[in-house]
């Protein structure tokens, strides 16, 4: 049947009609397939009716099966689940739903469900669900650590899974495919009725693969839509007045700020979006006092910020009160602020889909342009707009990498499931061999996680009263209150450094910081937090006390976040565009390219551009020692590997030691010797031949296991942070995952939670496949061995860099700036 | 094999082991600080998986300290025990069994808070605030012991450790313990046990355990 010729479609299109609108053919042909009771994934950016292809949808449905009665029909049970990565996202959201409803006069009603939502309000619905409910992932899993959920599901008719690009490739998406493999195979009301699934997510490489993913357990084909929606975008770079011919790089980008308040002036609302906290404290600082009548116009939006002021910051984005504000990732997501026409990124995005996302985030009026601008934080880094430019016209967009095999999340679901209703092994087993995440989980595997929940594991059996999950009559099923109640606080745990709360003396709360970071205060020490100079007093009750500081000085906390490595398709279009530059009969140059000359020149003239097929290798003798610069451009994770596997492969050939250095763009191995990297052995060097056995010598992946574990025994309940009212007896249950990380490889080093750490090392870390790419793109490469007689513009910013790790950002600056000087005069 | 390095108070002879215990050659006794016996069974009982094979390695150790040195009897300067009583403290009871009669000082620290009649079942003298013997006076925390003048008092609590930076930024933390002029902080024997840092001064005395080695640090 065609949607059109159906009531509800009538009914919706008359009413999108009256308002002045009508359907997107995107949204038409969600309609269609949801009719036909098809599932799949609308590829749609926000702001352009993605919400209503899906939600719409099962409104023309409901009408369609209550063609007279839909005005009137209450009660109808949980008809759409609305599955949010955010939860500031819900409330919009319901407030769009529950207008069409209003305006269509359904009886319908819209529920939100998540961390904040009240006891009393989630009573009211296990009572009587919502038609809707908007929720967030880890809502839903608490929503199936109810008694009797099953019931909850029976009339359901679609999952929606919102913003599945972001979800996708966390462990939160993993959670996702988890409750669908659950909530689709729970017995229906109706027989006949089958759950559709469908995702909306923005433009990623993988699209075909995301909706394999989600739809996993229906074990469906199912279809991709994509809205066809041609967004202008324009990318301008931010040139200094004069190229240096060494791009330093300890000044963030501030050296530029002036060339900002134009655009901030001739533009009603700005976004600048800023990398790390710490940098968009310094930079919101700096702001006010170049221009000091931005003072109330520009505001600060960072994940550290107390969540009151950033929801005041986003509703007065809202209503157009704010000149700039100055953000990180924090505005990444989210609805839309109309009044933002121009965004300004500061510093390399790190990836096309990030940019493309922020760029989007400006320009909403239909047929209007998105404006970008990109300020780059040393002149290097202008090649990335190049390339970023490019990579956009070519629709290189990045792919999100699913989650395999997360034993963390499975040991937390089951926990789940055992605390509602209980589960039978063989049932579930089933269910989770239907999600893409686990369809290879063995049944040994399988084994040890339901030897690990109901046994703890090897014990001393006659001495042990391990209690977690008990087998009564074949179902698994946690009894102790205690235990579930510590559960159900668990689910959903974000996991981050351990943070500590900062509030005023006299009261009054600022926001929340890192404790490591407090940890290396001491009284008196004045730092920066939400805009504001703050004097650390004293911690008391996991809480630091702070009072207001004039203090001109202040350190500014470098949050640990915010160091994402560049991502594979920026790194190869950078070296497309290195190519451009580097070959002379090309009249056609980037802009940033001919901006660029007289640092590329001198690159050239001391040692080398290189080609797409070429690896540049500089050897260098300083005051410091001897170095040896290689430039992959592959980001700063594979670069710390590589640069630690090349310093083991060199250490065999003679005994040497090495520090390192590394950026988005190479590394740095400096010694106190020659370095003995010549013609003769370098393919040899950069061979992915035993790249494993190499990388398990080389590198700590001990230390970066542990770092890892962290998120693990969260997640796997193995750490339990303490809940209100039990502070007293929490207090003997207290661990940390460094210690529990040591006694497992010590007295239990086959445990699968620590071979799971030891996996994600590898995967996420040293992104091992990424590495053994480049290892082979560069056996097919010239690999160019160069010896200038002085530091080079390309590994000036490494230099710059190893630098920072040990130098306050100050003298960093002092330092860097003379460093340069001298270069420069020399030249 | 056993490794240990003499460090000399008041000429007396304090042995110190890298299984983190000390035996006082002049007393013939065997001191410990913070067993936490117990604690893999309190966490297990709390549905929490940690391999339980810690606490019998604990024991096994002290056995073997034991049969080394052959103390005459044990000074325990508190936090024997973890938390409140669980299964796993039949194990040590039935430890205790083999070695009944033998005497077991427990100065009470803030972890042990087992009622008294358990501490009499296991035949463990307890005391509170601190012992003395000669110049020596054992106490759990450092930081509540008041009097202190002409003598040298050994305790726990903090669980010790120091940290030893490498290159290219790693560092390790290693248990220690620490002596200065006034008083000696032991590290925890129980293994299943955090890290506090501290920060030794000038003319203090660190040893270093690493790796069934127990070494001085300079500095």
């Amino acid at each position: 049947m065609k949607v059109q010729s159906t009531t509800g479609y009538n009914i919706i299109n008359n009413w999108l009609l009256k308002k002045g609108n009508q359907p997107f053919l995107f949204q038409a042909q969600t309609w269609q397939e949801i009719l036909r009771k098809k599932s799949g994934l609308v590829n749609a950016p926000t702001g352009f009716g993605k919400t209503y292809s899906v939600f719409l949808g099962a409104v023309i449905d409901f009408i369609n099966d209550n063609p007279t009665t839909y005005q009137t029909k209450k009660n109808n049970g949980l008809q759409l689940i609305w599955i949010t990565p955010l939860k500031a996202l819900a409330k919009d959201i319901g407030r769009a739903m529950e207008e069409v409803i209003f305006e269509l006069d359904l009886k319908w009603q819209v529920g939100v469900r998540n961390g904040d939502t009240s006891i009393s309000e989630r009573q009211k619905q296990k009572r009587k669900m919502p038609e809707v409910l908007i929720i967030t992932p880890e809502s839903l899993h608490l929503l199936l650590a109810q008694k009797d959920y099953p019931a909850v599901f029976e009339n359901l008719k679609i999952i929606a899974v919102d913003e599945w690009h972001e979800l996708l490739g966390s462990k939160r998406g993993v959670q996702v495919e988890l409750a669908i493999s659950r909530i689709v195979h729970l017995p229906k009301k109706n027989k006949k009725q089958k759950v559709s699934i469908w995702g909306i997510s923005a433009t990623i490489g993988n699209l075909l693969q995301a909706k394999e993913v989600l739809l996993s357990p229906i074990n469906e084909e199912g279809v991709i839509i994509k809205a066809k929606v041609n967004k202008q975008i324009e990318v301008h770079s931010i040139y200094p007045d004069e190229i240096e011919k060494y791009p330093w790089a300890g000044h963030l980008g501030l050296k530029l700020i002036e060339k900002v308040l134009p655009i901030i002036a001739v533009s009603r609302t700005t976004l600048i979006f800023i990398n790390t906290r710490g940098m968009s404290e310094r930079w919101y600082q700096s702001l006010l006092n170049v221009e000091p009548e931005l003072a109330g116009v520009i505001a600060l939006h960072h994940g550290s910020i107390e969540q009151a002021l950033r929801l005041w910051v986003e509703d007065a984005l809202h209503e157009g009160k704010l000149k700039a504000v100055i953000c990180t990732a924090s505005l990444d997501l989210g609805v839309d602020f109309r009044p933002v026409e121009t965004v300004i990124q500061v510093g390399s995005p790190k990836g096309v889909a990030r940019f493309l996302q922020r760029a989007g985030r400006s320009g909403h009026q239909p047929g209007s342009v998105s404006h970008i601008h990109f300020l780059p934080t040393h002149s290097l880094e202008l090649m990335e707009a190049a390339a970023l430019k490019q990579a956009m016209q070519e629709n290189m967009i990045e792919s999100k990498v699913p989650r395999l095999l997360c034993f963390d999340v499975l040991i937390q679901y089951l926990s789940t499931l055992a605390i509602s209703d209980g589960f039978l092994p063989d049932v579930i087993f089933k269910e989770v061999k239907t999600t893409y995440c686990y369809k290879e989980i063995t049944i040994e595997e399988w084994k040890e996680i339901l030897y690990f929940i109901t046994e703890g594991g090897n014990a001393l059996k006659a001495y042990d009263d391990y209690k977690k999950v008990e087998i009564i009559d074949g179902l698994y099923k946690i009894n102790n209150r205690r235990i579930a109640m510590r559960h159900r606080m668990h689910i959903g745990t974000i996991v981050s450094d351990a943070m500590m709360k900062v509030k005023f003396l006299s009261g009054g709360y600022i926001g929340v910081i890192e404790e490591w970071f407090i940890a290396r205060l001491n009284p008196g020490d004045v730092f920066t937090l939400s805009g504001r100079n703050l004097e650390y007093v004293a911690i008391k009750d996991m809480t630091a006390m702070v009072r207001k500081s004039n203090a001109k000085k202040s350190i500014i906390p470098s949050w640990q976040g915010g160091r994402m490595p560049l991502s594979a398709n920026l790194g190869m279009m950078l070296r497309q565009k290195l190519d451009e530059a580097a070959d002379d009969n090309n009249i056609n140059k980037a802009e940033e390219i001919i901006v660029l000359a007289p640092l590329l020149d001198l690159q050239k003239q001391l040692s080398h551009l290189p080609k797409l097929n070429q690896l540049l290798v500089e050897h260098i003798e300083t005051r410091d020692g001897f170095h040896l610069f290689v430039y992959p451009f592959e980001g700063r994770l594979v670069h710390e590997s590589m640069a630690a596997i090349l310093a083991w492969r060199i250490s065999k050939i003679t005994p040497i030691t090495f520090s390192f250095a590394m950026n988005d763009y190479g590394f740095e191995l400096l010694s106190d010797q020659p370095i003995p990297v010549d013609d003769t052995n370098v393919y040899e060097l950069f061979s992915p031949e035993n790249l494993f056995a190499d990388i398990q010598r080389s590198v700590n992946s001990t230390e970066m296991a542990r770092r890892k574990f962290r998120d693990i025994s969260v997640i796997g309940g193995l750490i339990f942070q303490g809940f209100p009212g039990e502070k007293v007896k929490a207090r003997h249950l207290q661990n940390s995952a460094s210690l529990l990380f040591n006694v497992f490889t010590e007295y239990d080093p086959g445990n699968l939670l620590i071979r799971q750490a030891y996996g994600e090392v590898m995967e996420q870390q040293m992104e091992e496949e990424r590495l053994r790419n480049m290892l082979e793109r560069i056996q097919a490469c010239e690999i160019i061995i160069t010896f200038p007689q002085r530091l080079t513009p390309f590994c000036f910013p490494i230099k710059a860099d190893s630098m920072r790790e040990t130098l306050s950002s100050e003298k960093l600056e002092d330092r860097l700036k003379k460093m340069q000087e001298q270069l420069e005069k020399d030249t | 094999m056993m490794d240990f390095i003499k460090h000399t108070i008041f000429n007396n002879s304090f042995l110190l082991s890298a299984a983190r215990c000390i035996f006082w050659e002049e007393e013939k006794a065997l001191i410990l600080s913070d067993l936490h016996f117990g604690k893999t069974g309190h966490f297990r009982k709390n549905g929490i998986a940690v391999p339980q094979t810690v606490f019998k390695e604990d024991i096994q150790r002290l056995t073997a300290q034991m049969q080394y040195f052959k103390p005459e009897y044990l000074i325990i300067v508190g936090d024997l025990f973890h938390s409140h009583a669980n299964k796993e403290m039949e194990l040590f009871l039935r430890w205790r069994n083999d070695f009944a009669h033998f005497p077991i000082k427990l100065v009470i620290g803030n972890h042990d808070i087992l009622p008294k009649d358990w501490y009499a079942k296991a035949d463990i003298t307890c005391i509170k605030g601190q012992l003395q013997t000669g110049p020596f006076i054992f106490t759990h925390d450092k930081a509540e012991c008041a009097d202190t003048e002409n003598c040298y008092v050994f305790s726990g609590h903090i669980h010790p450790s120091v940290t030893i930076f490498g290159a290219a930024k790693q560092s390790l933390k290693f248990p220690c313990f620490y002596f200065n002029k006034n008083y000696a902080v032991l590290p925890a024997f129980g293994r299943f046990t955090g890290l506090h840092s501290i920060k030794p001064a000038k003319g203090d005395s660190v040893y270093v355990l690493a790796q069934n080695k127990i070494m001085q640090m300079l500095g």
